[in-house]
């Protein structure tokens, strides 16, 4: 169908339209007319990234003068196939009714790992290693030393790649990362660097948060992109994990042992080159007196990751002289190092923030801040002087110059954590030092500033009022929209007794109580019974799914259950899980019906959609909360406190809660979907608790399903599943229309957008 | 039968226990010799194929001898005792191949006075028809054998079957023509379906203790072999090398299940060490190499919009050392003993992952080591993949059910074989329709009628007032009592069972007699209908054939009607009249076919049926 939207001629690919959808288009609208950031909510299964689509590519269609590039961040692979699926579907429907003029090119880009084609690089173990045989092939001086020595294994994929020269362009479309690798086969072409190449040209790139939070990845990857561009966070309720994920850093006694080694070994080289190659040192040591002039115009197979401060932090001066000869270098390294043992040696847990910790270091170890904040650099130099390749050997010492760097560029928002050992296992020794970001806004600060429009978007935003507060932004538009429902498609209730009444809670005291796991069993138990197809299980942590899964396997539940479903499991193991996945969809999909165990906070959690069949019925078992004694989240708290004024006790359940919601929200896809939501815990009836959950979950939460027991759970579970085996009107009846045809959009208008706003 | 004959050495016996006479058995086409050893005895035979009723045998597996049993039809039988159950096999075929063509001959003669006389029928009503037959004889032995099974296993439809096949109304094929599915059904339950894992298998093996010492028993059934053998390729392969060569199957098995129990006590470092020092136990407790190369091919072909292994590669986070690393969501894992660290949640998803692929394999478990060998070659078999249907399947999951236009269904094609057919049939239905547009029209106008007549009714009451009773009163009474009394027996006998039909309320033989019509009518309705349109001569005479059968069973109804008691009369009625009904519908069709078909040969002389 196609719509106005004030000056904007939308064009969406279906021929209905939710009244939800247009309202998120309008605030999207004006969002970029502002050219400024915003904050958008919308319950999931209402299809925010199909609208939010349409609306960017078919904004730059009406306004041909000022294009505009979108970045769409996921924070998953598989997210990103989504999307590009969608964008596929979008672009098939746009170029035949505009013609080649809608035409635009949209890329995926991930990891060599995931896009390499060629087999010898491909058969290593994990990104690093893919990443280290792809450079041992396509580095500049192998490739240097193989025109001399045609024996010197090359890539062959790279080397065609680099004949084509300007002529290795993709030609218009949408691309996933199984179209470019298909793309780069058939042409001979590396589907990696060819991916890289055509970041800056394509109208939609589509990867990962990292690629624009992290600096490592952001520095190499991200550098050029413009300013009028629209950077989209999606499922973005965890962005603030991801961005003190990005800037933290730990040290542990396999490091600095690796560390050692790594050392070692480039000494070994510097000494060699000593022997035969001086000049080379020589001059890389006068590049380095006047400047870091090698940034920029490095070949563009041989950068890794970049430095870890951000680029603003990053002085624009000479690495100091103290460091500029290589074994001048390595003995400070080596000096660090040993100071950082000495400081792993601690009988109790130590914090300290990071200008305390470099006055110690600067009063030990004689390492003064400045020296600390080139350490990077200096050693991403030196690599490439020594010409190492086999940078995933070399990721210990790597490690130890981000930790360096990070310290001696930040005097706030860190905290430098000593522990001995993991608290709930004190009796292993396990000495572990941990440089902690405590402040999401530092990673995402040059996002928002680089850029002319950054939308954060998720099902899941509330209090939506607090993310501005967390990331330090100020959004021009900030809204949460309800979900209008043709009929109540949703289901979410609160369990707050077992079958024999007594209260059911994962609270710490209650957890192991043998009357709570069976309580917990035979919900699923007469659920299973019950619910047909798919049903998902949320528990609070891996161990605790581990104790209950092997306790209901003592007292026989464990197979009263598999009597009605299978049992799948998201293991540690990702290769796993990710099979276990696979088939419990496939048990789903062949009728048999299945259950699958999961945790909340896990990589199951964060992007894995269970809608329609493959979940009915999703039980939370107990409030996710944080391990709260965990030494960095008690600092994150202080600091959050401190300098945002923000709770603790408000910022755990905020925690929590949008984890819970994460869970349950991910089985339902779209209007004509329908599922149950079960929050099995008595502290879920509390008000301050409750009141956390985003409203779409709330508005269906009614007074009757506040404090329920299984059997009562159970009646109404058996009602509604009655009731949804109804047929309905997909429109909508009473008055208040769910799905808009064109013919409605037109009429309505405005008209729409007061009704869908809380 | 591809063999004329048979010959095969065995004992002729008068009684199952007796000694017997050796000597040849020889069975030609039509019949059976046996020759004793010794021409001195008396015990020769020489009997003809027609005269044997039936064959019992003995079956293999049974501590009895392999003996076939041969029963006259005067009474009386042979016994054989054959060497081998091979050689009983061969003769049992091939006495079961002679007898079903010996009962063939028999059928094949009444076959024929039927087709002669339909014929006649057929010339009765047309005289320009001629008629021609689908073969009847391309019809299998076996499919035959397979008819009279079926007859004699259902009453019912022996009954159906002598009355309308014996009575000539339809031939031998028409009435199998339509319970094709059963013949189809059966040769289909005789591959029997397979059953699946149980899908608590893991749990099912649990070892039982005596009480008093630390021994444990383990009950292993060739079932719960085969289940391991699924579930762990790893001990699968260590079984094919090390039993029976390396040690005994006994031994396999305990090895197998100490390594069971150190699992389950989950101490990493004591089933460290006893695999150090035992390297076979070792295989138990390390981890599965060939699940996790199957797992690693597995993964290439996996839904991408679930790939979590993808996310890895992407993933910059997870680099080690980089980001939190103790922040108490992240768990904690002792790396040390990892290969001996096998988790029950991984076996849960093994166990899953083996029940959905369902068995593999179809032999016997009573050797394990055939099961392994089996279960072995089934592995290596079970290879595809399809990735053009998983990107199906992701352009399917990405769009939005509700957003759009609902799916065009698939179409047959329409196929016109012959116009004139097609055209045919369709004027049929819209005569069908005009008339039942005219029919329409002639209610109106009796209720035009009635209203006219209701009118005048009314004005005369106004003129002269209701001082007249219409009827007299104790006649109403009269009415009233024998309707009420009726209605109330008849409710009394309806409520007092609700699950007691209107049928079982009927005297037994009219119960039976209805529903023996119910099923007659259904049987030549389904063969009238299935015939039009008529395009050729054959179905015309079959029609004709059909309806006058059908024409027979009308006034038996109404007999069954008047016979019943008058307070069941009501009930009876309301059953036989949808029967009547549909017996209606089709006469109306009928004759309203006969007629445009007649007024349409007046408008072709050179006639098309």
């Amino acid at each position: 169908m196609k719509f106005q939207i004030e000056d904007v001629t939308v064009y969406f690919p279906y021929d209905h339209i939710y009244p939800e959808q247009y309202a998120y288009m309008v605030e999207l609208k004006r969002a970029l007319d502002a050219r400024g950031h915003c904050l958008l909510e919308m319950p999931t299964g209402t299809g925010k990234t199909i609208a939010l689509l349409s609306l960017i590519t078919s904004y730059t269609l009406s306004k041909p003068n000022n294009p505009v590039k979108l970045i769409y961040c996921t924070r998953t692979v598989h997210e990103m196939e989504k999307t590009l699926a969608e964008l596929k579907l979008l672009h098939a429907y746009q170029t035949t009714h505009i013609g080649d003029r809608a035409r635009i090119l949209a890329v995926g880009l991930s990891s060599r790992k995931n896009l390499c084609v060629n087999s010898r690089v491909l058969a290593a173990e994990n990104r690093d290693s893919v990443d280290a045989s792809c450079r041992r092939l396509t580095a500049s001086w192998v490739r240097a030393a193989a025109v001399a020595n045609p024996n010197l294994p090359t890539c062959e994929f790279f080397e065609e790649y680099e004949k084509a020269g300007s002529n290795a362009v993709l030609p218009p479309g949408v691309y996933t990362l199984q179209d470019l690798r298909a793309y780069g086969k058939e042409k001979g072409w590396c589907p990696y660097f060819l991916a890289r190449h055509m970041v800056q040209f394509a109208n939609v790139v589509v990867y990962s948060y990292q690629y624009l939070l992290d600096p490592k990845v952001a520095g190499y990857i991200s550098k050029e992109m413009q300013k009028e561009s629209v950077v989209v966070f999606d499922e973005a309720h965890n962005i603030d994990n991801v961005c003190i994920e990005a800037l933290s850093v730990s040290v542990r006694r396999q490091t600095l042992e690796g560390a050692r080694r790594n050392l070692n070994k480039m000494r070994q080289e510097i000494e060699k080159f000593k022997a035969t190659d001086a000049g080379r040192l020589r001059a890389e040591y006068n590049r380095l007196v006047e400047g870091l002039a090698q940034r920029g115009n490095l070949p563009f197979t041989d950068n890794w990751l970049s430095n870890p401060a951000l680029p603003d932090d990053i002085l624009k001066e000479a690495v100091p002289g103290n460091i500029r000869r290589a074994e001048h270098f390595l003995h400070v390294l080596r000096r660090l190092v040993q100071y950082l043992e000495g400081r792993l040696e601690t009988d109790n847990v130590e914090k300290e923030g990071p200008v305390g910790f470099v006055a110690s270091i600067n009063t030990h170890a004689g390492i003064d801040q400045k020296t600390l904040k080139f350490c990077y650099d200096r050693l991403h130099s030196l690599m490439l002087t020594l010409e190492i390749t086999d940078t995933d050997e070399f990721l210990h010492i790597q490690t130890i110059c981000d930790f360096a760097t990070l310290v001696g560029t930040y005097t706030r928002g860190f905290s430098v954590i000593i522990e001995p050992f993991d608290e709930r296992m004190p009796h292993i020794p396990d000495p572990v030092l941990q440089l902690s970001c405590h402040d999401a806004s530092l990673a995402i600060k040059p996002v928002f500033d680089r850029f002319q429009s950054v939308v954060i978007t998720s099902g899941t935003l509330s209090p939506i009022d607090l993310y501005p507060r967390l990331l330090n932004f100020h959004p021009v538009v900030s809204r949460s929209f309800t979900m209008s429902l043709t009929r109540d498609c949703i289901c979410p209730m609160v369990l707050t007794r077992g079958s024999d009444q007594l209260p059911v809670s994962t609270k710490f005291d209650m957890r192991s109580d043998l009357g709570v796991v069976r309580n917990y069993g035979r919900l699923l138990l007469e659920m299973a019974s019950v619910v047909p197809d798919g049903i998902v299980c949320f528990f609070v942590s891996y161990s605790y799914m581990d104790g209950i899964v092997n306790s209901w396997n003592e007292n026989g539940i464990l197979k009263e259950i598999m009597q009605h479903k299978l049992v799948f499991i998201e293991t540690q193991d990702v290769v796993e899980t990710t099979l276990a996945l696979d088939n419990y969809r496939k048990a789903c999909d062949c009728g048999r019906g299945a259950i699958f165990f999961s945790v909340a906070r896990g990589k199951v959690a964060e992007g894995i959609d269970f809608d329609r069949h493959y979940g009915r019925l999703v039980i939370m078992f107990g409030v996710p909360f944080q391990y709260t004694l965990s030494k960095i989240l008690l600092a994150r708290l202080e600091y959050l406190r401190d300098t945002f004024q923000i709770k603790e006790g408000d910022f755990l359940t905020f925690d929590a809660l949008r984890q819970a919601a994460q869970c349950v929200g991910r089985v339902i896809r779209s209007k004509a979907d329908y599922g149950m939501m079960i929050f099995a815990d008595k502290r879920y009836s509390r008000h301050d608790k409750r009141s956390k959950l985003p409203g779409w979950i709330l508005s269906h939460l009614r007074d009757a399903h506040l404090n329920l027991s299984t059997d009562m759970a159970l009646h109404i579970a058996r009602e509604f599943l009655r009731k949804m085996a109804q047929p309905y009107d997909k429109a909508g009846s009473s008055g208040r229309k769910t799905l808009l045809s064109q013919e409605d959009v037109e009429k309505m208008g405005d008209g729409i957008l007061n009704e869908m706003q809380y | 039968m591809a063999s004329g004959h048979v010959i095969k050495r065995a004992k002729y016996k008068t009684s199952p226990k007796g000694a017997g006479t050796p000597g040849v058995l020889k069975m030609t086409e039509n019949k059976i010799m046996f020759k004793p050893n010794d021409p001195t005895s008396a015990s020769k035979i020489d009997v003809e194929f027609r005269l044997i009723k039936g064959y019992k045998n003995t079956k293999e597996g049974s501590n009895n001898p392999p003996l076939l049993n041969l029963s006259l039809e005067q009474g009386g039988s042979y016994i054989f005792e054959f060497e081998n159950f091979l050689d009983l096999q061969v003769c049992r075929e091939f006495v079961g191949n002679a007898l079903t063509k010996s009962g063939d001959a028999a059928k094949a003669k009444s076959g024929d006075t039927a087709k002669a006389k339909s014929g006649e029928a057929v010339r009765a009503t047309s005289d320009r028809s001629t008629v021609t037959y689908p073969d009847e004889q391309l019809i299998s032995s076996a499919e035959m054998e397979l008819r009279i099974k079926l007859l004699r296993e259902n009453s019912e439809l022996q009954n159906l079957h002598k009355k309308f096949v014996l009575g000539n109304i339809l031939t031998e094929s028409e009435f199998w023509a339509t319970r094709k599915k059963l013949l189809d059904g059966d040769s289909g339950t005789k591959s029997k379906q397979r059953v699946g894992f149980k899908s608590s298998m893991i749990l099912d093996i649990k070892p039982m203790t005596d009480g008093r010492t630390n021994k444990v028993t383990f009950n292993l059934t060739p079932e719960i072999k085969y289940q391991i053998f699924a579930l762990k390729p790893a001990v699968h392969r260590a079984f094919l090398n090390h039993v029976p060569n390396k040690m005994t199957e006994k031994d396999f098995w305990t090895k197998y299940f100490r390594a069971e129990y150190l699992h389950s006590t989950k101490n990493a470092v004591a089933a460290a060490a006893e695999a150090a020092e035992d390297e076979e136990l070792a295989i138990f407790l390390k981890d599965d190499d060939i699940l996790a190369n199957a797992a690693r091919q597995k993964i290439r072909r996996v839904d991408p919009t679930l790939d979590m292994e993808a996310d890895q590669g992407d993933d910059y986070m997870h680099l080690p050392d980089h980001g939190i690393f103790r922040d108490g969501s992240k768990e904690i894992t002792d790396s040390q003993h990892e290969q001996f660290k096998r988790t029950f949640l991984q076996d849960l998803n093994r166990q899953g992952e083996v029940v959905l692929e369902g068995r593999t394999i179809d032999v016997e478990l009573e050797d394990p080591r055939t099961v392994a060998e089996a279960l072995a070659q089934s592995r290596q078999e079970s290879d595809e993949n399809a990735k053009q249907e998983r990107l199906d399947r992701i352009s399917r999951m990405t769009e939005m059910e509700d957003l759009q236009a609902p799916h065009d269904h698939p179409l047959a094609p329409l196929c016109i074989k012959d116009p004139r057919d097609y055209f045919d049939s369709q004027q049929l239905k819209t005569s069908d329709d005009t008339r039942a547009g005219s029919e329409q029209l002639r209610c109106s106008l009796s209720s035009e009628e009635a209203y006219g007549s209701l009118r005048g009714s009314i004005s005369e009451i106004k003129a002269m007032g209701l001082s007249d009773p219409v009827v007299r009163p104790e006649v109403a009474v009269m009415v009233l009592n024998g309707l009420t009394q009726n209605i109330s027996s008849t409710k009394f006998q309806l409520g007092k069972n609700a699950q007691e039909g209107i049928l079982n309320s009927l005297p037994n033989t009219t119960k039976e007699e209805l529903l023996h019509h119910w099923i007659s009518i259904q049987e030549l309705l389904r063969h009238f209908w299935s015939s039009y349109p008529i395009t050729t001569s054959y179905l015309y005479a079959k029609v004709s054939r059909v309806k006058d059968a059908m024409s027979k069973i009308y006034p038996q109804l109404e007999e069954i009607k008047e016979s019943v008691p008058s307070d069941l009369r009501q009930q009876v009625f309301l059953l036989v009249r949808p029967m009547h009904q549909a017996l209606d519908a089709a006469f109306q069709h009928y004759e309203a076919d006969l007629q445009k078909r007649s007024a349409k040969s007046g408008d072709k002389p050179n006639g098309y049926v």
